[in-house]
């Protein structure tokens, strides 16, 4: 559901000159399955999944999510997806059932299926307290809960979460984590980044290990600890960007 | 497509939004409301506490002042000479007659002290004064003989004693001083005895006895003081007249020999007309623009920092959808917000007239509010004013990294739009063709012109069309600059960094490409339009210190270093510095024979049709200024050589405007793959450069045809002989002689007219085929170009892309 081939960005910084946020990056993801992009920070995992959700335009490779192109046909992407970020806020001056189903409006959702599926969303999610209250007057998890509300309400075969539990306490992380995880089990195409160990291990059936704008290393936590020889998958994680750190001083000199 | 129904969806969202804010709400609706009726009533207490000072005015001599009619009465003038009489109140005269004489003894003893500090300050000044009247005297004696070291030495005492007496009278604490000389009433009884008795007056009484005013006119205080005591003088000396013509048994109306009668047309309504004319445009203006900013700072950058960017760009909403959307939002409050302060402004001016009462408002009476007609041009022309400041609001703020940065635009886009303002509320502006095509001038003169004059109004309806389609045009420009802002990533995930002069600029030298950038293109043409500006008193002053025989070599010489160091200096540079391929910015290329003979051909085609069109539309433009016209009639001096007038006004332009505007400007402009923008910006500022409107209209429609030229053929040189041919031609018909007719067969294509020569149609027909033919020509070399030109021509066609993106 997800097809990305040599998908690469670079930017102009007035500082550092021309940088390359994504170099040539490729992988697939399938329906029922959650693929983890594991990085540190500036690794290019949010420029990844902004190029995904059609936000940012690629200079260089190509992408279809849910079949359809993120350079020819971006309106139809972003039909198809729901996406989440710690930059995707809510409204402050809307509740949590006007701001949900106001891009539920914006999905094209009909108003008769759009107002069972926000009931039906409000119940499962436990939303039902917040129905009313202003974005402002939200705590983190309640606004957490409104963005996930958001990214489902117009059940998108392909989901895209950058860093979903930045921030939030432990009770809350754990609810959305479990939330991603049912979305697999409906058989939702779910791809998430994350710089946080636990979770990959949780949640991904694959994983992509990113740094520095290249994709190091690609696989599940199985094979990449077979192919690697490590059983620990965060030093797995160390030892990949040490190689990779080291290999880069070698072509310096 | 762009959906309506999702425009729909984001406009009522943000409308809502910003309803849900009472800090925007209070500012919209509830201030409006509340400012006015309380600026209204403070300004009614203050008028009320405001009493003015009475000044003081001295009359050393008094005794000497007729007794009838009588001027002074105590220390008033008398109330009567006064055209209202409670003026008499606000001078308080102060005379060197003993206050135990006057019927008014001084009451108060500071009073009396301050009186007598203030007689012996007007003794001092009176000293001084005789001394200054002394030297005058000597002066005029001595200019009979002819001394200069005398002069010299009497000027400077002159000097001198006039600046003592300028400085004793203001420290003093009189505004107005009055001497009256000896035996006035006495000379002035004596001519009207004469005058009675029909007897001869064979000297001039006014050289005799004269008394003398000291006042300052650039002293406020002293201004008034004067002018009050100006009236009632006049007043009195008419009397004097009346009484002495009366004694003599003439007729009164003596020294008004024709005594017009006047009478004043205006009627209630045109005076409060008059009011709302000058009041409503500006504050329309002014209240639309700041309605539209604020609430766009909030759509803007505020969303940005807000972090709910992201999740609208996420959803299916187009970019252009989510524009339009707020773009309405913003011009809902822009209107609401100029036409609540409107009916505030107009509910508050009309009920503080009636406050007023007395006073030159007071003829107005009942103030009535703008007719119907009035009322409804005034929304009609807000919707497009409205529009226009909304766009460019909506612009500047997504532009702008944080809502802070974006309120420091509003400082410069007010002051633009205040500068505007004023210039439309003087009273000499009037619309006109010319004005009618500008920004926002155009709307307040056709505004102030309605608001004038509603009977009238029917001239006036020729300028609404203009007015308001170019409006509209403006404001569509507008809203597609905003609509490209939020194509833009840079823009739109732009954080907040710090800029740094030091590493912008050396980030500027550092990654230099082939060709320049927009911004660098843009920047060339603001350094050479300051250049000129710069200059521009300089050349002036420099062509008037010339003789008359040296003028019109020195305008050449002028108009030839302006090209080299204005035009072509600051391009070359900029290239140099800013560039890795000097060849590739200016086009420095030899192009294909084709476009040689097309730029040899064109401009023989296209010089009677600009010219034809020009005069054409001569009644459009203002007038052109005394300086441009000597300059163009220096083109024609039959005394100067030939090959300098065509090296100053043709060889000069078309090589540095050339290099300047269709080498590194039209380069730069291009960078970013749009031809057709780049070619319709270099001509803008082309034409731009040459400051006088027939100029800038004439020079931008070349400069597209020369920037199409330019393109098509990847030389400058084509471009280069075109505009020396042209300006050539420019010269060259200056110089056929008036009395020329043309024979064998010409007339049927030129003719002699009172500026020149003159085309006919037949040949403008003829020059217009041929040109479209060529044009179509040009066009369509580019395509075969591509075709062919990849394999046989890597190095030029490889490197210089058609649509001009950069070679990185």
């Amino acid at each position: 559901m997800i097809h990305v081939e040599q998908l690469s960005k670079s930017f102009d910084d007035l500082r550092r000159g021309s940088i390359v946020a994504l170099d040539s990056v490729s992988f697939d993801v399938q329906a029922g399955e959650i693929f983890g992009l594991l990085g540190p920070n500036g690794a290019g995992k949010t420029t990844c999944l902004r190029l995904l959700s059609t936000v940012l335009q690629p200079t260089g490779g190509s992408a279809t999510v849910a079949g359809y192109d993120v350079i020819t046909q971006p309106q139809d992407v972003r039909t198809h997806i729901g996406f989440m970020s710690c930059n995707t806020g809510i409204y402050d001056r809307m509740t949590a059932w006007e701001m949900v189903e106001y891009f539920g409006r914006l999905y094209d959702i009909e108003e008769d299926d759009l107002q069972q599926r926000l009931d039906r969303i409000f119940t499962t999610l436990q939303m039902q307290d917040i129905k009313d209250v202003l974005g402002s007057k939200m705590s983190t998890g309640m606004k957490q809960k409104v963005s996930i509300a958001r990214t489902i309400v117009h059940d998108p075969p392909v989901l895209i979460f950058d860093e979903p539990t930045t921030g939030l306490d432990v009770l809350v992380a754990r609810a959305v984590l479990k939330t991603i995880d049912a979305l697999r089990e409906e058989g939702k195409c779910i791809i998430f980044s994350t710089h946080i160990m636990r979770e990959v291990e949780k949640l991904c059936d694959r994983v992509a290990v990113i740094y520095k704008g290249k994709i190091l290393a690609i696989g599940s936590i199985p094979e990449l600890e077979e192919q690697y020889h490590e059983s620990d998958m965060e030093e797995l994680f160390f030892s990949l960007i040490q190689q990779h750190e080291d290999q880069l001083a070698m072509k310096a000199q | 497509m762009i959906q309506w129904k999702n425009i729909k969806l984001i406009l009522l969202r943000e409308l809502k939004d910003q309803m849900r804010d009472r800090r925007t709400l209070f500012m919209v609706a509830v201030l409006p409301l509340l400012l006015y009726p309380a600026m209204g009533i403070g300004m009614v207490q203050m008028t009320v506490l405001f009493s003015e000072q009475p000044r003081n005015v001295v009359v050393l001599g008094a005794k000497d002042l007729p007794e009838h009619p009588q001027l002074l009465e105590g220390d008033h003038f008398v109330s009567n000479w006064f055209r209202m009489p409670s003026d008499a109140d606000k001078l308080r005269v102060i005379t060197d007659i003993d206050p135990a004489e006057t019927s008014e003894a001084a009451a108060d003893v500071t009073q009396a002290a301050e009186r007598k500090a203030i007689l012996e300050q007007a003794r001092k000044l009176e000293v001084v004064l005789k001394k200054h009247q002394e030297l005058l005297n000597q002066w005029e004696q001595l200019e009979d003989q002819d001394d200069p070291e005398q002069e010299a030495l009497l000027a400077n005492k002159i000097t001198e004693t006039n600046e003592r007496l300028s400085k004793l009278f203001a420290e003093s604490q009189i505004q107005v001083l009055i001497l009256i000389p000896k035996g006035l009433s006495q000379e002035i009884e004596r001519v009207s005895e004469k005058l009675a008795r029909h007897e001869k007056i064979d000297f001039d009484p006014a050289d005799s006895l004269r008394p003398l005013i000291l006042q300052n006119n650039a002293d406020e205080k002293s201004m008034i003081a004067y002018r009050r005591v100006d009236e009632a003088m006049e007043a009195w000396e008419k009397e004097i007249l009346r009484a002495r013509l009366s004694r003599a048994n003439l007729p009164e109306s003596l020294p008004t020999p024709v005594n017009p009668d006047v009478i004043d047309l205006a009627q209630d309504e045109q005076l409060a007309a008059n009011l709302w004319s000058k009041l409503f445009p500006a504050l329309l203006i002014i209240m639309a623009a700041t309605g539209a900013f604020y609430p766009a700072i909030d759509l803007g950058a505020g969303e940005k920092e807000r972090g709910t960017m992201e999740t609208l760009l996420i959803s299916p909403a187009k970019r252009t959808e989510i524009v339009l959307g707020k773009f309405l939002t913003v011009m809902i409050f822009s209107v609401s917000t100029a036409l609540l302060n409107l009916a505030s402004m107009g509910f508050t001016g009309r009920h503080m007239v009636n406050l007023a009462g007395s006073g030159a408002l007071s003829r107005i009476g009942d103030l009535s509010f703008p007719s119907l007609s009035a009322l409804f041009w005034i929304v009609l022309l807000l919707i497009p004013l409205s529009a226009l400041f909304s766009a460019l609001c909506l612009s500047l703020a997504t532009f702008a990294r944080s809502s802070k940065e974006g309120q420091y635009y509003l400082t410069p886009l007010l002051m633009v739009t205040i500068g505007l303002t004023v210039f439309c509320l003087s009273p000499a502006v009037e619309i006109n063709a010319f004005y009618s095509l500008m920004p926002v001038v155009g709307v307040a003169l056709l505004l102030k012109g309605m608001l004038l004059s509603s009977v009238n109004a029917g001239i006036l309806y020729v300028y609404a069309i203009p007015v308001l389609v170019t409006s509209v045009g403006y404001s569509l420009l507008a809203l597609w600059w905003a609509i490209d802002q939020f194509q833009r990533e840079d823009v739109l995930f732009r954080e907040a960094e710090r800029f740094e002069v030091g590493l912008w600029l050396k980030h500027l030298m550092r990654t230099k490409d082939a060709l320049p950038s927009f911004a660098e293109a843009g920047f060339c043409f603001v350094i050479i339009m300051l250049l000129q500006f710069g200059v521009m008193n300089t050349m002036s002053q420099a062509i008037q210190l010339a003789t008359e025989a040296e003028r019109p070599l020195r305008m050449m010489q002028l108009l030839m270093i302006q090209q080299l160091a204005i035009i072509a200096t600051p391009a070359l540079m900029m290239g140099i510095m800013l560039t890795t391929s000097m060849r590739k910015t200016f086009r420095l290329y030899l192009p294909s024979l084709g476009f040689l003979g097309v730029g040899l051909a064109l401009p023989f085609l296209l010089h009677p049709l600009s010219l034809e069109l020009a005069s054409s539309l001569d009644w459009f433009f203002p007038a052109l200024p005394a300086g441009t016209v000597a300059v163009l009639q220096s083109m024609s001096d039959p005394t100067q050589p030939i090959w300098l007038i065509l090296l100053a006004f043709a060889f000069a332009p078309a090589v540095c405007e050339e290099l300047a505007f269709r080498g590194f400007i039209l380069s730069g402009f291009g960078r970013r793959g749009r031809v057709w923008l780049a070619i319709i910006l270099s001509s803008i500022t082309f034409g731009a450069m040459h400051m006088i409107p027939q100029q800038v209209f004439n020079a931008s429609l070349l400069g597209l045809v020369l920037g199409l030229v330019a393109v098509h053929s990847r030389s400058l040189l084509p471009g280069v002989i075109f505009h020396f041919i042209y300006n050539s031609l420019s010269v060259l018909r200056g110089r056929i002689s008036e009395e020329w007719v043309p024979t064998k067969g010409l007339e049927h294509f030129v003719s002699m007219g009172p500026d020149g020569l003159r085309y006919s149609w037949p040949l403008l027909l003829i020059c217009g085929v041929i040109t479209i033919v060529l044009l179509r020509w040009v066009l369509l070399q580019s395509k075969t170009q591509t075709d062919q030109g990849a394999a046989s021509e890597p190095s030029v066609s490889a490197a210089l892309d058609r649509r001009l993106t950069d070679t990185k």
